[in-house]
């Protein structure tokens, strides 16, 4: 008799009855096409961060700079935009420095982790309040808003009824997915994750490799904050606070594992989803955001140690199996 | 000429970077009364090494097995704000209200523990999930005023405030820090513990098929981080006289970078409880030293990033060419 693969539907179900539980307790807010769009806004910021930083979780590293990355990308934009005169062409000139600017953010971090074999959780750590610094001294420690309709376009339009980020999230996630799954690059970041060593052995530029990874999750975070400047239409030092943890988390809940070589794209989305969700149904709850990392933190609990017990389960009944066949045999 | 061994290299490397650290700053900020290098304010700069040092003892013997904990400045806050309701509402002996902190603290550490060892949960994001557990329950607990809106509770009691002061400038807390320090060292390095511990670091199968019980020993190692937590906030609202929500916000990198700049590594079964204090030392002095420029506070954040990742480099660097070297010795002695 087969028997029926909880790990393969357990995502999905934690969702649905996430949905339901939601729709039970909060009918009218919650299943609103109003708040759909909500859900889908805090997703899609968190979502596309995490199409790139799945990069540096693949290969075992870890980014604890994304939150102040986001925050000086955010203020990057919206500075040139200031400076260049508040037209469309300025815009776009913002757009694509704060990215530059995160890409070189992410070269730096691979280049100082890569060169000198440090771990990625100190270098992201010294950048964190490096990227701090620069975001306050950029902006005089004040907000700095920007209502150009150019560039709250990014974050408000809609198209087909669905907020422009949500298909920055989307295009993201194909993205990152082709990448991992249909290029050779793709394949060699989950060797260099699986075992760096064996992978330099065999020819694999691991230096390369890892850079890479890095700078991709820079230009996501680039891109984050951009359109967490547009949505908010306003840029600070405080700017996305909080999206380091949220961002981790999602690439964890999605099973992402931290230690490198295993995650893939359609699960950090899960992830993001959830995460989402979870901000989202707390909110109408009207739970306050002091009170609310009590439930985050139980269920980001209860979902890892789920994963880590089928993950130990399968790895029990696959040692059962390769024994009894042995023993047949 | 007899050599050094690595250990005792390791640990001159981690004074030099401090001394360096403190003579580049005398130049920078300069000394005399009020300046960086005073007798007033080095002790200042010692007294605020002593939470994140004291904490640091159970930090390291957490990185040592290859773990780490994020949860320590939001159960330092929930450990707080107990402390305070205690004193608040009841009429609880001084001693006692300590103890009750002293056991949540534990509590904190037991339950890190259980997520960690028994659900096995990754150490990275178990304790980035207990972080905010604590976090919520201390704003949870928190005391309001009469419009409900959470206030900074004041702690005036008068054995809490001695707690706060020492004999003349020779603090309590850097007492209790010396003690503690002492004794996880001891633990460390003399008992069949300690050697778990760095067993179970180096190698969790070999650990494992040599009889140690690993679970075991990680659960107790979040244990006694707990109590250190525990320590550290009593010692912390003693000093500030008051608990708030915002105890130990940012806090918990303190110990971990303590412990890495102190040589422990975060890949586990290397590094002591000293190294780390040396490392709380390092921290501290650069705090200080960068507010004592008088710069702006968003510089003071670059300066900072910037000195952590000098020091990181060279700590690499070094280490990188020690290896080698030993490498090289081993490849002639072979030879030979």
């Amino acid at each position: 008799m087969k028997e029926f693969n909880w790990s393969k539907y357990s995502k999905p179900l934690i969702l649905v009855a996430f949905v339901v539980i939601l729709s039970i307790l909060r009918p009218k807010a919650f299943l609103s096409l109003n708040n759909f769009s909500n859900v889908l806004w805090s997703v899609s910021v968190i979502g596309i961060m995490v199409c790139g930083t799945i990069f540096v979780f693949l290969i075992g590293g870890i980014d604890l700079s994304i939150a102040t990355l986001c925050a000086f990308t955010a203020v990057v934009v919206v500075e040139i935009t200031h400076l260049l005169g508040d037209t469309p062409v300025a815009v776009c000139v913002g757009v694509v420095a704060a990215l530059a600017v995160g890409a070189l953010a992410g070269a730096v971090h691979g280049l100082i982790i890569t060169t000198f074999h440090i771990p990625a959780f100190l270098v992201t750590f010294a950048t964190q309040s490096i990227f701090l610094g620069l975001a306050m001294v950029l902006t005089n420690n004040k907000i700095v808003s920007c209502t150009v309709p150019a560039f709250t376009a990014i974050g408000a339009m809609k198209i087909l009824g669905f907020p422009l980020p949500v298909y920055f999230m989307l295009v993201m996630a194909v993205i990152s997915w082709f990448i991992l799954r249909k290029t050779v690059y793709g394949r060699y970041v989950y060797a260099v994750g699986g075992n760096s060593m064996a992978s330099a052995i065999s020819g694999i530029h691991v230096k390369g490799v890892s850079i890479g990874c890095y700078v991709l999750s820079g230009l996501t975070t680039a891109l984050g904050g951009i359109v967490l400047a547009s949505m908010t239409q306003q840029a600070s030092s405080s700017t996305g606070s909080g999206y380091t943890n949220d961002v981790i988390t999602a690439g964890v809940i999605g099973g992402v594992s931290l230690l490198g070589g295993e995650g893939t794209v359609p699960g950090a989305i899960f992830g993001a989803v959830l995460m989402g969700l979870l901000n989202n149904g707390l909110n109408l709850m009207s739970v306050p955001s002091t009170h609310a990392g009590l439930v985050k933190g139980l269920v980001i609990i209860v979902a890892v140690a789920f994963d880590a017990m089928q993950h130990a389960d399968q790895s029990k009944k696959k040692a059962r199996k390769v024994k009894k066949r042995g023993e047949s045999v | 000429m007899k050599r050094l061994s690595q250990t005792a290299m390791r640990r001159l490397i981690s004074i030099g970077m401090l001394l360096v650290l403190v003579a580049l700053f005398t130049i920078l900020a300069g000394f005399g009364q009020g300046k960086f290098f005073s007798s007033a304010n080095l002790i200042e700069v010692v007294r605020d090494a002593s939470v994140p040092a004291i904490i640091g003892v159970g930090v390291t013997f957490v990185i040592i097995t290859s773990g780490i904990d994020l949860s320590t400045g939001s159960a330092m806050a929930l450990v707080g704000m107990t402390m305070a309701n205690i004193y608040e509402y009841t009429l609880l002996p001084f001693k006692v209200m300590v103890l009750i902190g002293i056991l949540v603290g534990l509590a904190c550490g037991l339950f890190n523990g259980i997520v960690i060892a028994k659900l096995h949960v990754p150490e990275f994001i178990g304790t980035l999930a207990t972080m905010s557990i604590y976090r919520a329950l201390t704003y949870i607990i928190a005391i309001k005023d009469a419009n409900g809106v959470i206030k900074s509770q004041p702690m005036t009691h008068s054995q809490y405030v001695w707690l706060g002061t020492g004999v003349g400038k020779f603090y309590y807390v850097i007492m209790a820090m010396i003690v503690i320090v002492l004794i996880g060292q001891i633990v460390l390095k003399y008992t069949r513990y300690g050697t778990n511990l760095y067993s179970v670091g180096a190698s969790r199968k070999a650990a494992t098929l040599s009889g140690i019980n690993v679970e075991m020993t990680q659960l107790i190692a979040y244990v006694i981080t707990g109590f250190t937590v525990a320590v550290g906030a009593v010692f912390t609202t003693a000093r500030l006289q008051s608990a708030t929500t915002a105890i130990g916000t940012d806090f918990e990198f303190n110990p971990i970078a303590a412990a890495v700049v102190g040589g422990v590594a975060l890949s586990g079964g290397s590094g002591d409880v000293i190294g780390t204090t040396i490392g709380a030392l390092f921290m501290a002095t650069l705090e200080n030293g960068v507010r004592k420029l008088d710069m702006n506070t968003s510089y003071q954040y670059v300066i900072k990033g910037i000195i952590i990742i000098a020091v990181v480099i060279f700590d690499a660097t070094y280490k990188a060419r020690m290896d080698k070297k030993a490498k090289e010795q081993g490849a002639k002695e072979g030879l030979e």
